[in-house]
Formats: structure tokens, sequence, C-alpha cells
């Protein structure tokens, strides 16, 4: 099951980055598309000691930055999901970000987007019913690597 | 038959003096070509004028002593990988090693490449003699005693930056001098206490070791650990373009330099008597996590434990089960060195100084949101 039963849940009705762990969720009525890190990403981080996220206003492209990272002393980008214009920038997380940690689905989510290529974008992401094929062999790979008990 | 392997190169970059915006925009430009191919691999170990140098996530008022940098003249920048502020100079060997990244597996891979990356470190200092090893996350240190700090950047092309910072000789007093630590003043005790618990090449060897010998044992140990031929070069024309471009963009400009972090340091301590004596700690908090940890008191315990205590804890989640479980391990270590110092005390008193932290962190939020005027106006 991909949802719940597993120690690494991948919520069925969200869309995943695959290279990067991210996940995106577009809510129906407003269009708008939230963004975090999946529960493998978040994992093989570590503890989240710092996030900077680019401001309400920026636009983004698919495949670039949207802000930088601090974990276990390795630094980088949070890399966007899907293109748009950043509508929402969580601030609890700016402030404490291992919320991330702690529900990465839920009260962890970085940004929202108003997603003006989203039937393009998501057809880069893993869903439906590609998804439990790619979650059990990464949840494989991860393993096989040491990086996930 | 036997199929002859071609050994791989990289290349060899050596300088000295390097300024504080131009040696950090060197690694990143590099960093960012070499995640494009359009570098070879590259080794880079320099030394730089005289600096200060923040992590990537920290804010420069609450790290460094500014009034002292102005009146010494000493430039300040902001490193693109992450950890703690760091005075940098001519006794200080920078190594960036910039390899392409590979798939996006960097950050799963982090611990690893760390701790292999760390090991070129470890070879190089063996040549003198110098038992050092990788400690926790991202340091290297002897006999508990951090000499080298470590870190790692992943560039938007893939490009990855190691960087690590040896301490060939250290000037422990201009250090605290710079650097805003945990102290309330700094009294030749805090002078000699920070002097004990740091190590340098110089002081392992009990020689005047030179930055080139440095250099050269540093360079021949990346050789063996990772298998590879190195071929002394400088950057060409491009390269110094990037370099140029990098250097304007970011790291001579103030929105890099500085920036704020959102997450506010909070400071908390904690005493405590135990049967081995007095213990105080000290703990700077960003967020949830432990940014410093400085131990005191007059319980009996050697230097070099009590600055592999500190050193594990930088950096590190503050929450009780983990520290407990890093703890352990270092009581694993040290044995009856610690006997002094029960390690249920110390989690005791780290968690009461945490929750001071947490207090004031708290309060100074609350602080922070009572104000209708952001001055930003954001």
């Amino acid at each position: 099951m991909v949802d719940s039963v597993s120690a690494y849940p991948f919520p069925r009705e969200r869309f995943y980055q695959a290279e990067h762990h991210m996940w995106a969720s577009r809510d129906s009525a407003s269009g708008e598309v939230t963004v975090g890190i999946d529960v493998l990403g978040v994992q093989s981080l570590g503890d989240l000691a710092f996030v900077s996220l680019l401001p309400v206003g920026t636009r983004v492209e698919r495949a670039r930055p949207l802000g930088a990272l601090e974990a276990a002393k390795i630094t980088g980008d949070v890399v966007a999901p899907v293109s748009g214009e950043i509508v929402a920038v969580n601030a609890d997380v700016l402030r404490d970000p291992s919320i991330v940690n702690r529900d990465p689905y839920g009260q962890g989510w970085l940004v929202r987007l108003c997603a003006d290529r989203w039937v393009a974008d998501a057809e880069s992401l893993v869903s439906g019913s590609r998804l439990d094929a790619w979650v059990a062999s990464e949840i494989r790979r991860y393993r096989e690597r040491g990086w996930i008990r | 038959m036997t199929q002859a392997t071609s050994t791989p190169t990289w290349r060899l970059l050596c300088d000295d003096g390097a300024t504080h915006s131009r040696g950090l925009a060197a690694d990143d430009a590099l960093a960012g070509r070499v995640g494009q191919g359009l570098s070879p691999p590259s080794l880079r170990l320099y030394s730089y004028e005289p600096c200060a140098l923040v992590g990537r996530f920290q804010t420069l008022e609450t790290e460094l002593h500014l009034d002292t940098c102005r009146s010494l003249g000493l430039p300040v920048n902001r490193r693109p990988t992450g950890g703690g502020a760091i005075v940098m100079g001519p006794d200080q060997l920078g190594v960036a090693l910039v390899l392409a990244a590979g798939e996006g597996d960097t950050y799963a891979r982090a611990r690893e490449l760390m701790a292999r990356f760390a090991q070129g470190v470890v070879e190089g200092l063996g040549t003198f003699g110098i038992d050092a090893r990788f400690r926790g996350k991202n340091d290297v240190e002897v006999g508990g005693r951090k000499i080298a700090g470590l870190g790692i950047y992943r560039h938007p092309s893939a490009g990855m930056l190691f960087h690590a910072s040896i301490l060939v000789g250290l000037d422990v007093a201009h250090m605290l001098r710079v650097l805003d630590t945990p102290f309330e003043k700094i009294t030749d005790k805090e002078l000699a206490t920070v002097s004990a618990r740091t190590c340098t090449v110089r002081r392992e060897t009990g020689r005047e070791v030179s930055v080139t010998e440095v250099r050269d044992a540093i360079a021949e140990g990346y050789r063996r650990v990772f298998g590879v031929a190195l071929e002394r070069g400088e950057l060409d024309a491009a390269e110094r373009s990037s370099v140029d471009t990098v250097e304007a963009e970011k790291y001579l400009d103030p929105r890099w330099v500085r920036q704020r972090i959102e997450v506010p340091d909070a400071f908390g301590s904690a005493r405590r008597k135990t049967p081995g004596g007095l213990l105080e700690l000290r703990v700077t908090l960003a967020g949830s996590t432990l940014k410093a940890v400085f131990i005191a008191g007059d319980f009996f315990a050697p230097e070099g434990a009590i600055a592999d205590l500190e050193g594990r804890l930088r950096w590190h989640s503050s929450h009780p089960r983990a520290l407990e479980a890093t703890l352990r391990e270092a009581y694993a270590r040290w044995g009856d060195e610690l006997g002094s110092l029960a390690l249920p005390d110390l989690l005791e008193t780290l968690a009461e100084a945490v929750r001071s932290a947490s207090h004031a962190g708290a309060k100074e939020q609350l602080a922070m949101y009572g104000c209708f005027v952001n001055p930003q106006g954001t």
C-alpha cells in the first residue's frame, strides 16, 4: 500500500518529482499547487536546519530552484516540481524547518504556486497507476544503499 | 588478456592570498561549470587573505563582531556551504573539491559523500603522523579536537562542491575577537579553554609546518584515496570570466552577503551540582537545531573529551532521544575518562539548557510579532 501501511507513505492523490523527491498537490477549486518534500527526500536529508524560499510573487520554472536548504551540513536547492508564480510561502517552516521532518505532507508544505503549465508539467511527475511501482523501487533502492532502514 | 584501465585525472589548482569574494566565487563558478561538463573535476588547495566567512544560513550580525571586523579591516562574506562562522587567512588551508554530482541522489548520499571526501584530509594529515578521523557529520578531529571543518554544496547545475578548512595554525585570540561566541566576555580562562579544545597541524607536529607542506600532503591524500592522477593546472579564460560573473553577481552583492535568516538564534544555559563537580552548559539554538554547546565546570575530564562532546553536539538535533544516542557513542569512546561527568547529569543539564533557550526564543518571537510595522515592507 502506498498510502499508509508503509513506514514511507506516499499519499495517492499527489504527484511526485522523482529525481528530487518533491511532491505537488493541486487544489481543483483554486487551481493552486502546494509543493513539499516527500518522505524519502526528508528521510534521506536528515534533520533540516534551515530552509529559505523565494518570496511571494516570484515566478519559478519547473526543475529550477524555488529555495535552498541545509541539512547535515549539505546545502543545496529546493527544486520546483512545476512552473508558476509563488502565491504563498510557509512562514512557519522558515522559522522552524523541523516541521518538514515531522509532517512533510501536512504542516511541512513549502510553497503554493499558481501553476500555469500544470497539465504539461504533471506529465513529468509520477502519479496514479505508476505510483506503486515507483515507490516500491525507490524504497528498495534506498534500502540497498543504506540510506534508509 | 588484461585490459588496461585508465586512471581518472583531476586538475589540481593551487593559489594563495585569495580575496574573500574571489576565493568563494572561484569554487562556486567551478561547481557550476563542472556540473555542466564545461570544466574538469578539480581539486583546489588554497589560502585566503584574512577574512571571516559565515555559513550559508547564518546572519552576519549574530555570528561576527562586525565592529571588530571593521576596525581590523577584516572583510566578511558568506560561503555557499553550511555550518558555522570561521576565520580564514594565510595559516588555514582551504580545500575545494569540485565534481559532477551525477543523478539527483546527492542529498541521500550526503553522509557517505562527506565521510569519503573527509578521507582525503585524514590521509593527508596522516603524512605528518597526525591520527585524524572523520567525526559525526562534518568534522575532522584529532583526539576529540577539531582540526578541519567540512561542508558540501550542491550547485543547481548538479556540480558538487566539497569544502574543508584545515587549521595549519590558528590565532585563537584573533578568532575569539572576531567570532561572536557564547561567552559573555573573553578572559584568559576562556582563551585557555578554547585553545586547549582546538587543534592545529603545527601544534600536533610541534613544528612550524608551512601551508605549502600541508597542501602537498593533502593533494597526495586525495590522490591515494580516490585513485586519481592530479595534474597541475590553472583556470582558463572562460573559467576566469565565469568567476568574474559569480563574484560580481553573488559574492560582492550585499543581497547575498548580508541576507538575514528567518530562524532566530536563542541562547540558553543551565548549571547543576553533580557528584563529580559543578557542570555549566551554554547553548545556542537555531529553531530545533543546536548550533553550539559550551561545556564548563569544575569536574575533571580531558579537554579532548569535552571538545569531542561539544563537536558532536554542534549542528545537532535538540531532540532528547537524538542527543542521548549521540552522547552514548561519545561516552563509549571515552569510557572512564568521562567518569566524573555522568551521562545522565549531562543529558538532564543539556535538556534544561535547551528548554531555557527555547523559552527565550519563544519570547523573542512574541516580541517580533508584536510589532505591526514590517521595516522591510514585504
